[in-house]
């Protein structure tokens, strides 16, 4: 699990905790147990909630650490600022990764599918919740093998992310001549510049 | 170079130099006598100046505006003389505005220095307009060498001094910014008296709604048409009511010509302001002087202000006698080149439409 | 409400002011291993309406911002973006670690203002530092001619090209796809910049740079040639009409208010005035 802290932000947004997960193999029933806690009523559906209150986010459009940390950056300003374009900073921090303005887009591209096999976990929280707590919560939602972030490389779906990010015909890519190590740096850079200016974006 | 003083070449001169200056270049006919002492001083004698105010919703045509210079001028010019108590053959040179500015006005004044100058045998110095205003603001505030900002009806530019040479940094792409204010004080029917721009003054002062205006600057230069434009299509929206009243008295969403006159105002200086600080960074200047009509606009000297403080600077301003299109700044202007040994022969004694600020040879700095 | 990135700058160290804009070396999580950012604060303007100023700031940093993906996307070697708070005025964009191309030309004799370690010997130091970055001046000057012409292609105006605009990142922090090249040439500073198509700018964008050359750096000046070599062979055929509007003395006029003409009269008065 990678940790950190936003020492600038409000207390309750200031620890950022995150866990990639590989060989996920429930992501089906993680995505029925999302759907079903955010209708369900009394203290049964606010126990489940507070569960479930993490961004889980499709790890294989992500390109980098980086480009995970942007988003979370930009998604906890807009709580700071009181203009989160979505419920939570968990679901602004999915609406922040997707290049468009479209919400139910974010969700359904950047969000769990089922379909998914790699999984970021991110919670934004306050100074009182302790990473074991988090590490342990997060463990017992989602059936996976918890990964460093360095591997996440080889889970990175390069041709969805050009798709999504309309990169197939950039001059950048282009100019990047077949050479791969190089195409995914230039992407990775352009994927991370527009994450972080997405509330500025034409 | 270290150490080195740079002096200016302007000596002081050997005995008392009187000038006579005359400016027409646009509606205000102004007669001016200045004087320079042995020890460097100088002192106004005398600036008068009669105003041609058209009606409301009218500007000045340059027909008319040359009639009512022809028919001013030897009134103000021998009120000028009577107040300074000297006698047109004690002057040393008549200077008159060469340009820029409208040409029968301009045309109308130079033929009465013409004639004055051939009737008494007196040399002719031919000014530059803005130099007039730099060198009086320059003059009456003791500014060094500040930024000049130049506002007024006609010109809207940014200049620093540099070479003999006053440059220009910036300055309008279109029309200036006073003739923005005063064709929309036009277009919302204020008096011409004193002068519109003041008027629009006053109205902003009770404006509160600041409404959304372009915001024209491109590197240090400026534009203003757009923004009047804009102003003035406030005017034909179904919330704008021109008795500044609104329709239903619990209806808030209203905008009234105080508003308008209000965002015009905030707008127009906003870039001026931005510009000219742009230019005082540039150079590394801490002095900003503010010369031309809208000049005495206080709440443009109030911007200009919290600028300058906040650069560490100060803002040098001058009030409407030097602001405003006057005598006495050709007399200064034309006096200096005079004494530097420069005159305008009678065969050359022309007037110009145009005549950047930049083409003058200001031989009197170093 | 608290500003987190009000926070973060007064946590941060200052490291250039302009008229607009206070420039920080900042880091954004606690994290210090992590490479740093810059952040350009547009602060606010006491003399301007606060309803006017905030809309402006909002527009100028979004506008900035947009140049700069827009250059990324074209390939052009511009710092990243890592942040961007337009109600605020803050940009955060990527730490180039390297030197300006100003302080590895030898300046001008009456040129090091605000250079301290440009005193002794300014020419050696400078021709040191360049080793040290393993490129030769022709070099140097092919590179910027092919940035500024991959900028231009891109139709983004610079508005302010300056060798103090321009870095070449330290071989030791990059990673070069290159076996000749241990650098990369950056373009920094998208203030003033914006988009067109139009020749017109983009000779006042390179006007404006050959005068700088010659008042910064008055003896790597006949190397501008080069610069302009590099630029024709990377612009193809727009380069005809933009080499005929740079022959064109009109172009001072336009580029006037980017003061390479005069800035070096400037600083020349204003020390004798001090």
């Amino acid at each position: 699990m990678e940790s950190y802290q936003l020492p600038h932000f409000p207390a309750h947004l200031s620890y950022v905790h995150a866990v990639l997960f590989t060989d996920v193999s429930d992501a089906d029933l993680l995505r029925m147990r999302l759907i079903t806690a955010s209708t369900a009523e009394g203290i049964d559906g606010e126990r489940e909630r507070d569960a479930l209150n993490f961004a889980f986010i499709e790890a294989r459009l992500i390109t980098s650490a980086a480009h995970l940390k942007a988003a979370i950056y930009q998604a906890a300003l807009a709580d700071a600022q009181g203009c989160l374009r979505t419920k939570t900073v968990h679901s602004e921090i999915i609406y922040a990764l997707n290049p468009t303005h479209n919400i139910s887009e974010a969700m359904r591209r950047y969000g769990v599918s089922d379909a998914t096999t790699a999984l970021i976990v991110v919670r934004v929280t306050g100074p009182e919740l302790s990473a074991e707590e988090v590490k342990r919560a997060m463990h017992a939602v989602v059936m996976g093998t918890s990964t460093p972030f360095a591997e996440l490389r080889n889970v990175t779906d390069w041709a969805a992310v050009k798709k999504y990010h309309k990169l197939a015909n950039e001059t950048a890519v282009r100019g990047a001549q077949g050479d791969l190590h190089r195409e995914h740096a230039v992407i990775d850079e352009i994927v991370i510049s527009s994450t972080a200016m997405k509330s500025v974006m034409a | 170079m270290p150490g080195r003083v740079c002096k200016d070449p302007l000596k002081n001169p050997d005995r008392p130099y009187l000038a006579l200056g005359l400016e027409g270049s646009a509606n205000k006919f102004g007669a001016g006598v200045i004087k320079h002492s042995e020890d460097g001083s100088t002192a106004v004698l005398s600036n008068i100046r009669h105003t041609y105010v058209t009606p409301p919703g009218e500007g000045f045509q340059p027909r008319d505006t040359a009639l009512h210079h022809r028919e001013w001028a030897l009134k103000v010019i021998n009120d000028c003389l009577a107040q300074a108590n000297v006698s047109i053959r004690d002057v040393d040179c008549i200077c008159y505005t060469k340009g820029p500015g409208m040409g029968a006005p301009l045309q109308s004044v130079a033929l009465v220095a013409r004639t004055l100058s051939l009737l008494f045998n007196k040399p002719l110095v031919g000014v530059n307009h803005c130099v007039g205003h730099i060198e009086m603001g320059r003059e009456i505030t003791g500014a060094q060498n500040p930024v000049v900002l130049y506002v007024s009806g006609g010109n809207t530019q940014v200049i620093a001094y540099s070479q003999q040479c006053y440059r220009i940094f910036g300055e309008t792409l279109d029309i200036a910014v006073g003739n923005c204010l005063d064709r929309f004080a036009r277009v919302i029917g204020l008096s011409n008296d004193p002068a519109p721009g003041y008027n629009i003054e006053q109205e902003a002062k009770r404006g509160k709604r600041l409404l959304s205006l372009p915001y024209a600057t491109k590197g240090m230069d400026v534009s203003f048409s757009g923004i009047l434009t804009a102003t003035e299509a406030y005017t034909v929206d179904k919330r704008f009511r021109v008795d500044g009243q609104p329709r239903d008295p619990n209806n808030e969403d209203f905008i009234t010509p105080a508003d308008l006159c209000f965002s015009l105002q905030e707008t127009v200086f906003a870039m001026l302001v931005e510009i000219t600080e742009r230019a005082m960074a540039h150079i590394g200047s801490k002095e900003v002087l503010i010369v031309g009509g809208v000049g005495s606009n206080e709440r443009l000297q109030e911007m200009m202000g919290i600028m300058a403080q906040e650069r560490g600077g100060r803002v040098f301003a001058t009030d409407e006698r030097f602001c405003i299109d006057n005598g006495i700044m050709i007399a200064q202007a034309g006096l200096l080149s005079f004494r530097m040994g420069f005159e305008t022969p009678l065969a050359k004694s022309t007037c110009t439409q145009r005549f950047r600020t930049d083409q003058v040879h200001v031989s009197w700095r170093a | 409400m608290s500003s987190p990135s009000l926070a973060l700058i007064s946590s941060s160290t200052l490291i250039a002011q302009g008229a607009e804009a206070k420039v920080y070396k900042a880091h954004l999580t606690s994290n210090h291993l992590e490479p740093p950012v810059v952040l350009k604060h547009r602060f606010q303007k006491g003399y301007r309406h606060p309803t006017l100023d905030g809309s402006l700031t909002r527009a100028r940093v979004a506008g900035e911002a947009r140049a700069l993906m827009k250059c990324l996307r074209s390939g052009v070697n511009v710092p990243g973006l890592r942040m961007v708070d337009a109600t605020e005025g803050v940009l955060g964009i990527e730490w180039i670690e390297g030197r300006s191309v100003r302080r590895l030309l030898p300046a001008g004799s009456n040129e090091d203002e605000g250079e301290p370690d440009s005193e002794e010997k300014p020419e050696r130091e400078a021709a040191d530092a360049l080793q040290e970055y393993g490129i030769s001046v022709e070099v140097l000057m092919q590179l910027i001619g092919e940035e500024i012409a991959k900028m231009h292609l891109a139709d983004v105006i610079h508005g302010d090209l300056t060798t103090s605009n321009m870095m070449l990142r330290h071989p030791t922090s990059f990673n070069s796809r290159n076996p000749n090249l241990s650098t990369e040439l950056v373009l920094i500073d998208f203030g003033l910049s914006y988009q067109s198509s139009l020749v017109e700018d983009k000779a006042v964008d390179l006007y404006v740079l050959e005068r700088a050359f010659s008042s910064t750096h008055p003896e790597s000046e006949p190397l501008f040639a080069t610069v302009l070599k590099a630029y024709e062979q990377q612009m193809g055929k727009d380069w005809v009409i933009i080499s005929r509007r740079l022959d064109d003395g009109l172009l001072c006029l336009h580029a006037r208010y980017l003061l390479g003409t005069n800035c070096s009269y400037f600083s020349a008065s204003a020390r004798s005035q001090a």
